[in-house]
Formats: structure tokens, C-alpha cells, sequence
């Protein structure tokens, strides 16, 4: 593994645009930063973040195998308990999952550590799926990297065929949501219905807030089309409190990602396979915060809240004393302490943490997100990478 | 190879195809030759069976002609798609001018079975101007006879094509209705959270 810098294109941002690529600056700052790439063996991807993938997504499963009927489990992951039915048959149904994104710590010199497993509604999608397969290409034609370099991304492919296979008989009619006023989640959903289509679907996108209850008990999208299947780039901790709260249940829908996914995204979960393999290569050390093992976590330790989503309110201290900290609106449910990563990849003053994406379930990506400081956050930088030729 | 083999995306026109060098020394030499110029050069690829090759292109060339935009008359063909690149048809008892099948294309990975042959064409004259030095012109424009195309040699790796629908395409080788009668009761009872919260409600 290396971070190799190169020369940007000089028209990249139209280079990018011309894919449909909006979101390539946020705030005014870069986000999407081709000045710099990292470089893989195609032995550290296939052995050490493509095997350990799909080794922890088979542990979430024995997880949830264990935690379905433990109320005690499900107390403590903050879910509400008017929730459990929807979640314990959607996952006795074998509702199918369509992606998730495990943020691990690697620097190419030992086993990868999960740091936190983004299962419900990862972002940086569209990016890591074309911008970036799209950046490799035009770099090999060029001649700024061999032409025999490869990368670790078929994540369009795995889409497209994923789609297909949610739901039968296939094809279905999908209707896809996210929130008003985010560009970077409705250019994901947007890519996702692009997808979508091109899997046979009859997919139709629709904003949460537009979403409808028809007197029969279904949701209905902003045209008062019944929704029978939603794929929500929303968190299921929210909508299990909101006001159709009580409607999940009864809407006939199915939803994706499925309600199962709740046990998943949630940081106690790192607790939980701590407890359930401890020592195990590719997770550190996490106890709930109160648990008196945290006395044998190490001296370098991050909090972080159960629910939080880019960075927001994870703590990274050391004896106690405060090294970095993002703000956030988080934390009501409660916190986890983890042993800090000793293996975050350092270079050149930047870190960077890898986001290693599955499809269905299957490992089938990767995407970088860089950053000054060791917690990434929603404005880090996304950067490339390339397997050497 | 671990990354996709083509990118569609409807909403930019764009479809773009994987380039593919064999990773030299490695045991990975499953080529993924997804477009052809023809059925030798098919055959020549050794990824698909000879008969299969033929069931492909006879797939392209029954969807071609349906396919394919249709002129009156052979300049205003090559107007759009370059001199020498438009064949006569009869397309419904109609003399018809078309741009001619300049190769095709396996719609998905070989992997997962593969969809339908789709038929490919000449690039426009707007991918590719009369003279143009780009390799992939100089490859659409040259005959396509050698049959050295992507399984052969290194060199002549690059190729342009357009699709039926009017993509560019360049190929690098070595490379329900019914609505139930409902009303709707009531609406927005999801969003809320997120108005609340400044940070986003994805990650």
C-alpha cells in the first residue's frame, strides 16, 4: 500500500461532471481529490480486505442469529421495542440486503481492524463505483499508470445484478428516497435508480418527506403511487421514531435495506463481536461505555455514540486527555469505547481510512477517504486507488 | 480482473467499456473481450465457442437493422456516420440507407451468463472528424477484415464504435401498474429527524 501523488487532469472537474458527477466540491472545499492516489498489491486487497470482509459480514450474521430473540441485545442497541416484530420477520423472511460499507484500518503491514460498519445507508457510492473506475481508465489511456493496473471495484456490476434479486418475481416495481436538500445523497440515489433501471425495474424515485399513507395502510410516493418496495437512503433509527412509525409494520412494503440492518449500524455492535470473538484479527477491542472491562481497553481509545454518521461526536483521547473531537447532535443512546486503531495508514501528515463496500452481502469494492486528522468526517477527502500492474 | 467490465449510466449517455492488457506472468488470463468487429475476430478471442460466436452475431445482425437509424439516401447516411460506413437495406418493404454492423457487443459480463448481442456501429463523425489521428478513429476507420482486433496484437488496441442509440463507444482491448382505488390519508410523517439534525442523514 502506498500513497502515490500524481498530476490531476487538467480538466478534471469537466471530466468528472461529464459522468454526472455534481458533488465534486462541497462547501467550497475539493472533495473529490485525484491529486494523490493509493497503490495496492492485488495480495493486499484479496487477502487482506476482500477475505476479512467477507469473514466479518458472516460474523454480523452469527450476531444477529444470537441477538434476534435477546431482548436484552436489542435493549441495548437503543431500539425501540415496538419495533422488534418488523425486525425479527423481516429478518425470518430472509429479506435481502443490498449494500453496506465496512470502514476499516489498514496500512498494508498487518490484518485490516473494522472500525465501524456503515450498514444501512452508506454514501460515497457513485464515486467509488464509477468516478473513480472512470479515473483508473483515462489514467491507464494517458499512460500515467501502466496499462495492466486494475482496481478493486465492481460495484456497478454487483448493482445491477443485486437489483434484480431483491425482490420476486423480479422485475418489481422499486421506488427509491432520500431527504430534500442534500446533493450528495440524492446524486447517490439518483446513481442507485440508474442501476435500478438498468436491472429491468420500474423505479421511481420519490423524497422522504413526500412519502404518503393511503387508507389502506400502504405508503405512497408524491404522486399517490402505492410504495411496495423502498429503498431509503434514511436511517432506520429515525424512521422507527418518526410518525409513520407505527406504520412499518403494516405497509406491506419491503423495505432495503431491510429492517435487519438496524442490528448492524450501530456501533454497539462492535461490542457485541468483541464479546463474541475476542481477539479476533480484524476487530479491536470494544466495550459499551459503564462496562467495567473498559478498564483493559488501552490508554488510546475512541467514544463513540451508538448512532452517529460522519464522524459526528466520536471522541479519540489518550489518558483521558482530548486528542480530537467532532461535534454532532448524537450520543442520547449511549456510547462505545474502542481501542484507537494503531494501524490507520499515516503518511505525508494525512490519514486515511478504507471504506470496503459489499453488495449483496459479497465484498466488491474499495474507496479512500483521506483527511488531515485521524477521524474521518463528512467533509475528508475521497481519493482514488489503482491495483499495480 | 476485479473491477467492472462497462458503465452505463442513462442519465449522462454515457457507456463505457473496461480496457483489458493481460496481466503478464499472472494466472489470471481470462480475457473479457466484450466487443468484436466481427465473427473471426470472435472465434479468434477463444472466450466463447465457435457456435456461440455465431449465435452472437446473428443476434447483432437481427437487431441491426431494426436498430440502426434509418436514411433516405446514402449521403445524408454518411453525413452522420462517415464516408464508407453506410450499407442499402430494405427495412419494411422500404429501400432504406443504414450504417453498417461494424461489430457487437455482450450486454453483460460472460460471467453471469450474458444478455443479447447488442449490434454496434460506426462512430459518428462527430467521435470520430474525417482525419481524425486518434487510434481508436484510425482503427473504426480502417478495414476490420484483419481479424487482429482485440484478441491479437497489442498495438491495435483501442477502437471506436457508436451504439443503436447513439452513445460513442470506445473499446480498449488487449481489453406496475394498476393502482388500487385509495385515497391518501395524510403525508410527511417521515423527515423529520433530519431537519433536525445539521449533519446528514447518510454515511
Amino acid at each position: 500500500m502506498r500513497r502515490v501523488p500524481l498530476a490531476p487532469r487538467p480538466n478534471w472537474q469537466a471530466d468528472v461532471e461529464r459522468l454526472g458527477f455534481a458533488f465534486h466540491t462541497l462547501d467550497g472545499e475539493t472533495y473529490w481529490d485525484e491529486s494523490v492516489a493509493y497503490a495496492f498489491t492485488l495480495e493486499e486487497i484479496e487477502r487482506d480486505l476482500e477475505a476479512p470482509t467477507d469473514a466479518i459480514e458472516q460474523l454480523c450474521f452469527a450476531f444477529i442469529e444470537k441477538a434476534i430473540d435477546d431482548d436484552e441485545v436489542l435493549t441495548r442497541l437503543a431500539i425501540p421495542a415496538a419495533q422488534w416484530d418488523l425486525i425479527r420477520e423481516s429478518w425470518r423472511r430472509g429479506d435481502r440486503n443490498l449494500y453496506g460499507r465496512l470502514d476499516l484500518a489498514y496500512d498494508g503491514k498487518g490484518p485490516a481492524k473494522l472500525l465501524e460498519y456503515n450498514a444501512d445507508t452508506p454514501t460515497a457510492l457513485f464515486e467509488s463505483a464509477v468516478v473513480q473506475w472512470d479515473w483508473l481508465e483515462q489514467a491507464m489511456a494517458r499512460g500515467a499508470l501502466r496499462p495492466d493496473c486494475d482496481q478493486f471495484n465492481a460495484l456497478h456490476e454487483r448493482l445491477i445484478a443485486a437489483f434484480a434479486q431483491l425482490r420476486q418475481p423480479s422485475p418489481y416495481r422499486l421506488h427509491l428516497a432520500c431527504v430534500q436538500d442534500s446533493n450528495e445523497d440524492k446524486g447517490t440515489v439518483d446513481y442507485m435508480l440508474d442501476c435500478a433501471v438498468q436491472a429491468g425495474l420500474d423505479a421511481r424515485f420519490t423524497y422522504i418527506e413526500e412519502i404518503g399513507l393511503l387508507s389502506d395502510g400502504r405508503f405512497c410516493d408524491g404522486a399517490n403511487q402505492p410504495i411496495e418496495t423502498l429503498f431509503k437512503l434514511y436511517p432506520w433509527e429515525w424512521l422507527f421514531r418518526e410518525g409513520y412509525a407505527a406504520n412499518l409494520a403494516t405497509a406491506r412494503c419491503q423495505f432495503v435495506e431491510p429492517p435487519w440492518k438496524a442490528l448492524l449500524s450501530n456501533k454497539g455492535l462492535l461490542a457485541f463481536l468483541w464479546e463474541m470473538e475476542p481477539g479476533h484479527p480484524n476487530l479491536l477491542p470494544t466495550f459499551f461505555e459503564g462496562d467495567p472491562r473498559c478498564a483493559s481497553l488501552s490508554q488510546r481509545r475512541v467514544r463513540k455514540p451508538l448512532y452517529s454518521r460522519e464522524g459526528a461526536n466520536v471522541t479519540l483521547t489518550e489518558r483521558g486527555q482530548v486528542l480530537d473531537s467532532d461535534d454532532g447532535p448524537y450520543g442520547a443512546e449511549g456510547f462505545v469505547l474502542q481501542d484507537a486503531a494503531l494501524n490507520l495508514f499515516q503518511a505525508d501528515g494525512h490519514y486515511a481510512v478504507l471504506g470496503s463496500w459489499l453488495v449483496a452481502s459479497q465484498a466488491c469494492g474499495l474507496c479512500l477517504r483521506e483527511d488531515v486528522s485521524p477521524i474521518t468526517r463528512n467533509t475528508s477527502r475521497f481519493v482514488p486507488h489503482y491495483i499495480e500492474g | 480482473m476485479k473491477r467492472s467490465t462497462q458503465i452505463g449510466l442513462a442519465a449522462a449517455g454515457l457507456l463505457l467499456v473496461a480496457s483489458y492488457w493481460g496481466r503478464t506472468g499472472s494466472q489470471d488470463q481470462s480475457e473479457e473481450s466484450l466487443v468484436y468487429a466481427n465473427l473471426a475476430e470472435c472465434r479468434a478471442g477463444g472466450q466463447l465457442t465457435s457456435p456461440q460466436c455465431e449465435q452472437r452475431f446473428r443476434e447483432a445482425s437481427a437487431n441491426h437493422l431494426r436498430d440502426a437509424k434509418k436514411f433516405t439516401s446514402t449521403s445524408a447516411c454518411e453525413a452522420e456516420y462517415g464516408s464508407g460506413s453506410c450499407q442499402s437495406a430494405v427495412w419494411n418493404g422500404a429501400s432504406v440507407v443504414v450504417p453498417a454492423l461494424a461489430g457487437f457487443m455482450l450486454a453483460r459480463s460472460l460471467a453471469q451468463g450474458g444478455g443479447a448481442a447488442q449490434p454496434l456501429l460506426p462512430p459518428t463523425r462527430q467521435a470520430c472528424p474525417p482525419g481524425s489521428p486518434a487510434q481508436e478513429c484510425q482503427q473504426a476507420r480502417s478495414s476490420s477484415s484483419s481479424g487482429g482486433g482485440y484478441g491479437g496484437g497489442r498495438s491495435s488496441s483501442s477502437r471506436a464504435y457508436s451504439t443503436t442509440s447513439g452513445a460513442a463507444l470506445v473499446a480498449r482491448s488487449g481489453s406496475s401498474p394498476g393502482v388500487a382505488t385509495t385515497t391518501t390519508t395524510s403525508r410527511g410523517g417521515f423527515g423529520l429527524t433530519a431537519r433536525s439534525y445539521f449533519s446528514s442523514s447518510s454515511s
